[in-house]
């Protein structure tokens, strides 16, 4: 009786121990396999390099798919993708990229020099949304052999490696890819991930690419969820849902995800940009006193404090802190803020207490987040504080903004914001100072100095040459004030506390492939 | 049956005035702010360039031409693409949106009739104490709230305090059924997919519970107010004096009579249950048709916008009809 008792014993520990053993080796499988879950309130528009023109289907064309160049993680520097090397000809119009050998893409066909030649062709025949980073810039592409590939300009342009890591030049198979139109394949790629899964605004899954040249990703999986908005995305990564929560959290959001601490926040300077725009060509602001005025009125500090929480940095010129070559041009101009310039050049340009400067400040509500009318309030605050001026706001709807006033020159000074096309000074630039560009932007600023500056920045190659001719563009640019500089955007991402990898640089296109599960 | 035949057909040539009507309207307004071309692309592309994709997609011809034109499409069944992005055909856009809304309609629909209806019974059966204020004020206080702000609560006080529901999305991650139908629900079901089952079941509850407690007020009112009316007659007195069941008396002979007024409701309600969904589904981050209606106006996307009015209209105008065919199956007295 006491064997048969024992021999019970005996079995019932062996279950516990085969139940404990099961239960542990799945969850350390489950540790290994689980994939890491994203958030974001971003979406993919269409998944075609063709036709793609914003920043969060650009992420995920650096996640499956690959450059000729590429950024290195956490900085603005260039570095071989793709391609393994390239050479400049003499004259600044012919770039030769060298390709990695034995790629294939996710469907199988070689990404060789037809292939690339093939996509680059294909974005200036489709002429698509994003296609103008190609085509105003590159002649024709010729294949020199199987791995080789020549792009041959229009005319020198400083900056095309640039050009080259954006996601217009992003290679895509034939074979995936229809040649005349738009097409949203979920093969045909070539990058660290591959697809596994797309539900439109839903999810996004995937898998490494075993066929990939470099480090696999960190983690095999990696999964995209699409929020609508950032409440319900900040409420996900509080209740474990997601890993990452990554754009756009709401200021308020990142200040109580601080405080709670239970989730860290990373941020670093992104390059988003705010400024205001001042119409050149027409009264009141075609005097250089009134603009200059306005850009020593304006309180930086309390933009950011008050509107934005702290959210957002003051800046001091349209080149992004933390890119090459940028100053505080207007810091040093004006100082932080110095009303006492501003009322002096109110003086000098006419107006007084009795005869203050009546102005309109133009804003969009639909645009910018709901803040921007506060952003406005605060501008007209700040510029009253001279006494001499009454600013009276008005606001139009984006596409109208957009579409009508900019260019018509509706708006005497105007808000406006700026995400880069392309990592480079003189996309910070030219387009808002160059007077063939400027127009455009509904700034209307023409200085034949400043079209020599940007022009000759243009074409040369030497950064040293370059950084000192953007210096000038920046001085002379404060001098004159065509556009003033707001505040630059901070990039944050919230993560659970065993969430490592993630690296937030000025690209701000997230690496997927380097994120890990500690 | 023939009267109802030629009820159903005047019905629906009323309806097709209507749905141009409201089209026209929708069609203009949305012209009048601008275009999506310049909403996208607006100060990164060369102007040139905003003006040739215009030209591409007929955006510089004047608005009659546009609208003749876009009528001309949709007589023959053409909702057209849509006009940013990657030009999908609207209809696919609505097809992969719509199971989405309708799954959420649907329970919401049957969690602001069960809550709703049987509040009413209830406020009606102890008229004038405390459960009867209790409910009214209950009917009164839901339908003057924000669906955002019960969305909110609710995704407070069950998925970050007590962490029993999830906050957002239609289902758990890497767990979507095969798609037969796109109500996933009704898909894992089929699939026999228990883990998809669960995790959708879970993720509609919140959002149903949000769109439910709101649309549910008016049922309550609705139920109390009609259910009094009926319990005073004639017939309810003859039914209590031949000893029936107070069971019977209220919800056979009461309710039943009550329910024309409620069913009358219910197709009125159909249209502010997609309003609602919209809300609900920008709050718990939804996939459905109301997201992408609130999408595609921001981004000026006139032919999915469109598209989606039409729809919309045109489930309006069937509910509408099939109700007021319910209504004569329901009442013998109601002849067309």
């Amino acid at each position: 009786m006491k064997v048969r008792k024992k021999g019970r014993w005996m079995v019932v520990l062996f279950a516990l121990s085969f139940v404990f053993l099961s239960l542990a080796t799945g969850a350390s499988f489950a540790l290994q396999t689980k994939p890491i879950v994203l958030g974001t309130t971003d979406k993919i528009t269409v998944l075609d390099p063709a036709k793609t023109y914003d920043f969060y289907t650009w992420e995920v064309f650096q996640n499956i798919g690959e450059g000729l160049l590429k950024y290195k993680p956490g900085t603005t520097e260039l570095m071989p993708g793709i391609a393994k090397s390239y050479e400049i000809s003499s004259d600044g119009l012919e770039y030769t990229f060298k390709l990695r050998e034995g790629l294939k893409f996710t469907d199988g066909h070689p990404l060789d020099a037809a292939a690339v030649k093939w996509s680059i062709d294909r974005v200036m025949k489709l002429n698509l949304d994003p296609s103008w980073l190609v085509s105003a810039f590159v002649d024709r592409v010729e294949v020199v052999d199987t791995y080789t590939v020549r792009f041959i300009l229009k005319k020198p342009v400083s900056f095309f490696p640039a050009l080259v890591a954006t996601t217009p030049y992003v290679p895509v198979s034939p074979d995936s890819y229809p040649a005349d139109k738009v097409g949203e394949p979920t093969v045909g790629h070539y990058g660290p991930y591959r697809i596994k899964k797309w539900i439109r605004d839903v999810e996004l899954v995937l898998e490494a690419n075993p066929d990939y040249y470099g480090s696999p990703p960190k983690s095999r999986l990696f999964v995209v969820k699409f929020y609508k908005n950032a409440a319900t995305m900040k409420l996900a990564l509080e209740t474990g849902e997601i890993d990452v929560a990554w754009k756009s959290l709401r200021p308020i959001d990142i200040i109580d995800l601080k405080s709670k601490g239970k989730q860290k926040v990373l941020e670093a300077p992104g390059p988003y940009i705010r400024y205001i725009i001042c119409r050149c060509n027409k009264p009141p602001f075609n005097d250089v006193k009134l603009r200059r005025a306005v850009a020593a009125a304006i309180d930086r500090e309390r933009l950011c404090k008050e509107a934005y929480k702290g959210t957002v940095e003051p800046l001091y010129s349209m080149v992004p802190m933390g890119m090459w070559s940028h100053i505080d041009a207007f810091k040093q101009e004006y100082g932080e803020r110095n009303l006492a310039l501003a009322k002096r050049l109110l003086t000098e340009a006419g107006y007084s207490k009795d005869n203050p400067f009546n102005v309109e400040l133009w804003y969009t509500p639909t645009h910018y987040g709901d803040l921007e009318a506060d952003v406005a309030a605060i501008i007209k605050e700040s510029l009253e504080e001279t006494g001499m001026m009454k600013v009276q706001l008005k606001s139009a709807e984006w596409a109208t903004y957009a579409a009508k006033y900019i260019t018509a020159g509706t708006m005497p000074i105007f808000l406006l914001g700026w995400y880069p096309d392309y990592i480079d000074p003189d996309d910070y630039t030219s387009v808002f100072l160059h007077s063939e560009w400027s127009p455009d932007m509904g700034v209307f600023y023409s200085n034949p100095k400043m079209d020599e500056f940007l022009d000759k920045s243009r074409t040369e190659v030497d950064i040293k040459v370059r950084t000192e001719l953007y210096k000038k563009v920046q001085k002379l640019m404060a001098e004159e004030a065509p556009v003033i500089p707001l505040f630059q955007g901070i990039l944050t991402a919230a993560t659970q506390p065993n969430i490592k990898g993630v690296i937030l640089d000025p690209v701000m296109l997230l690496k997927y492939y380097l994120i890990y599960r500690e | 049956m023939a009267s109802l035949r030629v009820y159903i057909v005047r019905r629906v040539l009323l309806a097709i005035p209507m749905i141009f009507i409201l089209l026209g309207i929708v069609f203009f307004i949305m012209r009048v702010v601008g275009d999506p071309v310049s909403a996208i692309l607006g100060g990164h592309a060369p102007q040139e360039q905003i003006e040739q994709i215009k030209q591409q997609l007929g955006l510089n011809r004047p608005l009659l031409i546009q609208f003749f034109g876009y009528l001309g499409q949709l007589l023959r069944g053409n909702l057209g693409r849509s006009l940013i992005w990657g030009q999908r055909p609207v209809i696919s856009e609505i097809w992969d949106h719509f199971p989405a809304t309708l799954e959420l309609s649907i329970c919401a629909f049957l969690v602001s009739i069960i809550i709703g209806i049987f509040t009413g019974i209830i406020a009606a059966t102890h008229l004038n104490k405390f459960l009867d204020h209790t409910f009214r004020l209950y009917g009164i206080i839901t339908y003057g709230l924000f669906i955002p702000w019960i969305g909110i609560m609710l995704q407070l006080v069950f998925g970050v305090y007590l962490g029993l529901l999830p906050i957002g999305g239609r289902i758990g991650t890497l767990m979507e059924p095969k798609t037969i139908t796109g109500l996933y629900i009704l898909d894992s079901l089929l699939t026999l997919n228990m883990n998809s089952f669960i995790s959708a079941l879970k993720h509609l509850i919140l959002p149903s519970l949000t769109l439910g407690v709101y649309l549910s007020g008016i049922y309550t009112r609705l139920t109390r107010t009609h259910l009094i009316e009926v319990m005073g007659k004639d017939f309810i007195k003859a039914a209590w004096a031949r000893g029936l069941p107070r069971r019977t008396v209220i919800y056979k002979h009461g309710l039943k009579n009550a329910f024309i007024p409620i069913l009358t409701m219910m197709g009125l309600q159909f249209a502010l249950l997609l309003v609602g969904a919209v809300l609900t589904e920008i709050t718990f981050s939804w996939p459905g048709m109301g997201s992408l209606l609130f999408e595609r106006i921001t981004y000026r996307d006139f032919t999915t916008v469109q598209g989606i009015v039409v729809f919309f209209a045109l489930i309006v105008v069937t509910v509408s009809l099939l109700v007021d065919v319910i209504y004569a199956y329901i009442d013998p007295r109601i002849r067309y």
